[in-house]
């Protein structure tokens, strides 16, 4: 028999089998977040985070399926250690994931970094505000610096320290050297500066949202992840958007954003109170002839009886000033839980302002409802899917 | 010197009678033995899920919860891969344990079929695989790989792996046996009859399904290519599977007794290869066994018990003799259920556990279930056919319909959800409906998976209980 230990130096930094394949296994599980988007959306840790930040997406490894045993058999198995039978081993939380498949990385869960951004693109890239119009006047100019060349001279300033320093690795690699060598001008690398100019519409979007006593933890949680990805939404793509946020009991106000997602609730419901004062600002501030308006409104129609008819004419008015009005009513109710899918314009158990709203029949009227925090995303995709004018 | 002193210790080996083969060892960085271990063969077609495996080891190592001291290879020659950052004695350790290894892939019988050119047949396996992604696209390579690999556990292992298509129809003569008694009564023993072959697709219940699907599903030539390359690896798998405890016991017993042979070890390295073989042969927990362990303190009691009955006049082979008589002919079942003696089970503690209230869901508590003997042989042994996978025959083609049957012998139920999956893959591969056969709940039911995805139909002859629609 013959034995050897080989000396060959293998450039093994260079293969990275292991990376690319790694790699794609990512990009395969960015793709299972974005299938799975109407779950994440309510994920709370994802509302809390401060905006800015990268936020850690806890996902499974990418699952390979195959033929498997169910749960009570694959949570069999012999081990070895001291105890009579009956004696618990594993409670919950030990991880203990349970028997021969127990170390299998299909079953770990990993935590996949993604930046706030990201997320967001991914849920509203195919979204829009709808019924969009360039108003003639006052068109709004904005201009962005994208850095999207390279050259060889510039200011310092732009200097791409990367770029030169890979310049200079290569110039060394040439001459069969494996280090940094002296940075000679050869290397330098700077980016060079581009201003794009965007003409964007005026727009103004009211986000309404009802704070009374009857909107419960759940509710209102419900409405404030809705108003979030809205604003996340409108952010992201579109800079010059102005947001006007105002909460309603039975008296409204307009109220500044960061109040408005940490409000308390108390009090009866008038919806109309919060319409006369969008309609108020729309009318000093914003008038249909320069402005799209958007109107939403999150409500769980808990409203006093007396006050939909007045509900019905601002609405009306509010249809006459703003391009489209959005009503979302969150009827978390156990009773009705799980008894009535989600579908617009269903029969009850739906409230009676919602009921007399879905008389309107105007076509940039737009009602939801919402059950579960689900779908809060088909809410989102329902307001903002991109319509024919 | 390292190399020379792994000839000193390859000398020992030869003289105690293993015979390994020609052994290449190559001493590699951590990141690489990671992405090793991952592919099983450093080689192989590029697949995400191999980047999966590689990214767990990774982070797995880098925290420091397991660490990959070697990776053999069963090939001649056989290509063993050494960590960098390892000590010396580290090596030197883990060096015997590798030749015996080799000794063990050479001279075991269930590894008579496997193909010992496999790291170069690997090569060519990807650079096919290389080609089609290129002609047509890795998304679509990479799916019919996730199918190929969703079926790769279902093999026939006394088949082997280089099979003929069944026969096509005819009508043949063929000796009748009438009956096992029927001469007592009279009656001819004997006699012609005619049978027809392959008038049954297929002619009997077959359990290699990579191979019937390849070679009877409507699949193009690369695509038949694709899902012979994964099936091939499989079977070269497999022998290694099925001897896990066998072959870890047998490596951990002679890198202990070649290193104690080896006089030329430093009263310090002496220290340190006690305390490695030590954490090599360490109990397992209560809901993991060692194999190492296991199949260490099996030889060991073996090699005694052999000793005591030679010296007694009772046992024809001693102890060494013994030893590789059953490193030659056994596999995980046969060691277990032959040498794991109720008195070894008992002083190792051996356990049975599972869920406490295995009918409920959401139950989170594991308690040991039974020390009896006859049950920890069983669940030993459940998960050692059949790469632990569930044994799924296909019975029958009619109408183009593709039949299958979930043989569950005293096993669970199948998890319906990745079932789903699974039978999905197989209805895209077949083109057809999709039936299989199996229980719930101790109820006889039905899979079918068609153009509206899975339906589960209540079993033959049983009211129909509930139809749970789910589409794909």
């Amino acid at each position: 028999m013959r034995l050897a230990v080989s000396n060959l130096e293998i450039p093994w930094d260079l293969r990275r089998r292991g990376l690319k394949d790694s790699i794609r296994h990512d990009k395969r599980v960015r793709e299972a977040i974005k299938q799975n988007l109407r779950e994440l959306i309510g994920e709370e840790t994802i509302i809390t985070s401060d905006g800015q930040k990268m936020i850690k997406i806890p996902v499974r490894y990418l699952d390979q399926y195959r033929f498997i045993f169910d749960r009570a058999t694959n949570g069999r198995g012999v081990g070895q250690g001291p105890g009579n039978p009956g004696d618990v081993i594993a409670k919950e939380g030990d991880g203990a994931g349970g028997g021969p498949g127990g170390n299998q990385p299909g079953q770990e869960i990993y935590e996949a970094e993604m930046s706030l951004d990201d997320l967001t693109r991914m849920m509203v890239e195919d979204l829009a505000l709808p019924w969009l119009e360039e108003k003639a006047k006052d068109q709004i100019k904005t201009t962005t610096v994208r850095y999207e060349d390279i050259r060889k001279k510039g200011p310092l300033v732009n200097l791409d320290w990367r770029r030169s320093l890979r310049e200079n690795i290569k110039r060394q690699a040439a001459k069969g050297e494996t280090k940094v060598g002296k940075i000679t001008d050869d290397d330098l690398r700077f980016r060079v500066p581009e201003i794009h100019e965007e003409y964007q519409s005026n727009c103004a979007v009211y986000l309404l949202m009802d704070r009374s006593g009857s909107m419960t933890t759940e509710k209102k949680y419900i409405t404030k992840s809705f108003f979030f990805w809205m604003v996340r939404f409108l952010q992201l793509k579109y800079r010059t958007v102005e947001t006007i946020f105002i909460a309603h009991d039975t008296e409204a106000a307009i109220v500044p954003e960061k109040d408005f997602f940490t409000l308390s609730n108390s009090g009866g419901t008038r919806c109309s109170s919060a319409y006369q004062v969008a309609l108020d600002h729309i009318t000093k501030h914003h008038p249909r002839t320069r402005w799209n308006n958007y109107v939403f409104h999150f409500s769980d129609g808990d409203n006093f009886a007396d006050d939909n008819p007045r509900c019905i004419r601002l609405i009306k008015e509010l249809l006459d000033v703003s391009t489209m009005v959005g009503y979302g009513e969150v009827n978390y109710d156990e009773f009705f839980r799980g008894k009535s899918t989600y579908t617009p314009f269903r029969d009850p158990p739906w409230s009676t302002l919602y009921r007399q709203l879905g008389t309107l029949h105007h076509p940039r009227f737009i009602p939801v409802t919402i059950e579960r925090r689900e779908q809060v995303y088909e809410a989102l995709r329902e307001f903002l899917k991109v319509r024919e004018n | 010197m390292f190399e020379d002193r792994l000839i000193e210790i390859e000398k020992l080996a030869q003289a105690a009678g293993l015979k390994p083969f020609d052994t290449y060892f190559e001493v590699i960085p951590l990141d690489i033995m990671h992405e090793i271990a991952a592919y099983g063969l450093p080689t192989r077609a590029q697949h995400w899920s191999y980047g999966k495996v590689y990214n767990h080891h990774k982070i797995h190592g880098e925290m420091g919860l397991s660490k990959i001291y070697e990776i053999v290879l069963n090939n001649d020659p056989c290509y063993a891969f050494l960590l960098d950052t390892n000590d010396e004695i580290e090596n030197l350790l883990v060096g015997a344990h590798v030749l015996a290894h080799s000794d063990f892939f050479r001279n075991n019988v269930y590894f008579d079929g496997t193909n010992r050119n496999m790291v170069n047949e690997a090569v060519d396996h990807a650079r096919r695989i290389d080609e089609y992604i290129e002609r047509y696209g890795l998304e679509r390579v990479e799916h019919l790989m996730d199918m190929g690999f969703a079926l790769d556990r279902h093999l026939d292992s006394h088949k082997g792996l280089n099979r003929k298509r069944y026969p096509e129809r005819q009508v043949v003569e063929k000796e009748v046996v009438r009956g096992a008694y029927a001469d007592l009564f009279g009656e001819d023993g004997l006699s012609l009859g005619t049978a027809v072959i392959g008038e049954k697709l297929p002619p009997h219940a077959e359990k290699d399904v990579l191979w019937f699907l390849a070679n009877y599903a409507p699949v193009e030539e690369w695509e038949k290519d694709v899902l012979e390359i994964i099936r091939e690896e499989a079977y070269y798998f497999y022998p290694q599977f099925e001897t896990k405890v066998l072959n870890e016991g047998w490596a951990s017993f002679w890198h202990a007794e070649l290193l104690n042979r080896y006089v030329d070890l430093s009263p310090k390295e002496t220290i340190e290869f006690a305390r490695l073989h030590a954490g090599v042969v360490t109990p397992g927990s209560p809901m993991q066994l060692n194999p190492y362990y296991l199949g260490y303190k099996i030889l060991v009691d073996i090699k005694e018990r052999w000793d005591a009955s030679y010296a007694a006049g009772e046992a024809k082979l001693d102890g060494w003799g013994k030893l590789f008589e059953v490193r030659a002919t056994e596999n995980d079942i046969s060691f277990l259920s032959n040498y794991l003696t109720p008195e070894l089970a008992g002083e190792l503690k051996l356990l049975t556990y599972g869920y406490a209230d295995e009918e409920d869901a959401d139950e989170e508590d594991i308690e040991i279930k039974s020390r009896e003997y006859d049950e920890i042989i069983r669940q030993l042994l459940a998960p050692r056919y059949n790469y632990g996978a569930p044994k799924i025959v296909i019975t029958e083609v009619e109408r183009g319909e593709l039949h299958l049957r979930h043989e569950k012998g005293s096993l669970g139920d199948l998890d319906q959800r990745y079932a789903e999956k699974t039978l999905g893959y197989l209805y895209e591969l077949w083109k057809a409906p999709i039936y299989l056969e199996t229980t719930q709940d101790d109820k006889r039911v039905k899979f079918f998976f068609g153009p509206n995805g899975l339906r589960v139909e209540a079993g033959i002859g049983l009211p129909a209980l509930s139809v749970a629609s789910m589409a794909a």
